[in-house]
């Protein structure tokens, strides 16, 4: 009876598929290089935004620059010429799913070094970075906690 | 399964923020405070689940376990779908606060449904126990891609389109669901039964 109650648990895990990651926020992130825009579109580090509208705008909301992500979720094209504003890079993964990034005006008319792509690589990896395990223990650890106080709230309300 | 910042109107998040007040009113009185022990876990369980995904063309899905947590707790599941949910949006960026309520609608709503659907059959024999873990699972996710699709339908005008996008991509988490809600309802009608009581 132990024994099939052990390979039921056992069953119950293996049916949770093995490719679980980190990931399902959605995030879009926009770098300029060399006269270009790069943009990375993912739902995390390991799963990629694959074939999404990629829709560039001005502040006024006037559509710029309109392209679609490739199978790594990447997306590249020339900077615009006489932009007089910031620009939005909004991407729409589908589903309810959207994500945009803003680059500042004075990005696009930068000579970007070496070092500003390395910054820039840097704040793109922490973006795509799944959860801790601090902020999981600590999300089921506020869980439990407001459950002890909606008790303890309970019972000096009946008492 | 997560709706976006910046996705939805305004009145459609306000719709969804008090359609989700409302429930989460009841499901408050509703829950019973000598096991919400278990209100916790299966909340914790559903945060969790948000981490396990699959990859489906080019967008993404993942386990959600609204199905479990509506058929174990009733009306509770929506107070417990909401701080789950909350959590998820601050701690992981998965949703957006301002869609916090109508992602509660999308995902406690059907939960609550399948509750009334389908507890009737657990205890019943292991094989009903099963079926009804099974339908809770999978009815769950179909219905909440019904209501992702309704909610998007105000800004995306094809409902229908939209909709059995949004089904087709989670056909693969409506069976997992399934299988692993009807898996764990039955074994924990065997090891621990209380989080289940039975009317016989």
């Amino acid at each position: 009876m132990k024994i099939k109650r052990i390979l039921m648990l056992a069953l119950i895990f293996a049916l949770i598929p093995a490719n679980h990651a980190f990931a399902h926020k959605v995030i879009v992130f926009a770098w300029v290089e060399q006269g270009y825009i790069h943009t990375e579109s993912s739902f995390g580090s390991k799963s990629k935004a694959k074939d999404c509208p990629i829709i560039v705008v001005d502040e006024n909301g006037r559509v710029i620059h309109k392209g679609r992500t490739d199978s790594k979720g990447n997306y590249s094209f020339k900077i615009p010429e006489k932009v007089e504003s910031d620009l939005i890079v909004n991407l729409d993964a589908g589903i309810g799913h959207k994500a945009q990034w803003r680059i500042p005006k004075q990005e696009l008319i930068k000579e970007h070094t070496t070092e500003d792509l390395k910054v820039a690589m840097k704040e793109k990896n922490a973006l795509e970075k799944g959860p801790s395990a601090f902020q999981i223990i600590g999300g089921i650890a506020i869980i439990f906690l407001l459950a002890f106080g909606a008790t303890v709230l309970k019972k000096r309300k009946k008492s | 399964m997560h709706i976006s910042e910046g996705v939805l109107s305004g009145p459609v998040l306000a719709s969804g923020a008090v359609l989700a007040l409302a429930g989460t009113a009841i499901g408050l009185k509703k829950i019973d405070y000598d096991h919400i022990v278990h209100v916790s876990i299966l909340a914790s369980a559903f945060f969790v689940a948000s981490l396990i995904h699959v990859n489906i063309g080019p967008s993404s899905v993942h386990l959600i376990l609204n199905g479990i947590v509506g058929l174990l707790l009733g009306f509770a599941a929506i107070p417990a779908i909401l701080t789950a949910l909350l959590l998820q949006s601050v701690l992981f960026q998965y949703g957006g606060l301002t869609a916090l309520g109508v992602n509660v609608v999308v995902m406690a709503f059907p939960a609550v449904l399948v509750h009334y659907l389908f507890r009737p059959l657990l205890g019943k024999s292991p094989t009903l126990t099963f079926v009804g873990g099974f339908l809770a699972g999978m009815v769950s996710i179909m219905l909440s891609s019904l209501l992702l699709g309704l909610a998007l339908w105000f800004t995306d005008k094809n409902f229908f389109e939209t909709s059995l996008t949004i089904i087709i991509a989670h056909i693969p988490v409506m069976i997992i669901e399934g299988i692993v809600t009807g898996f764990c309802v039955s074994f924990l009608l065997k090891v621990y039964p209380e989080i289940i009581p039975v009317k016989k």
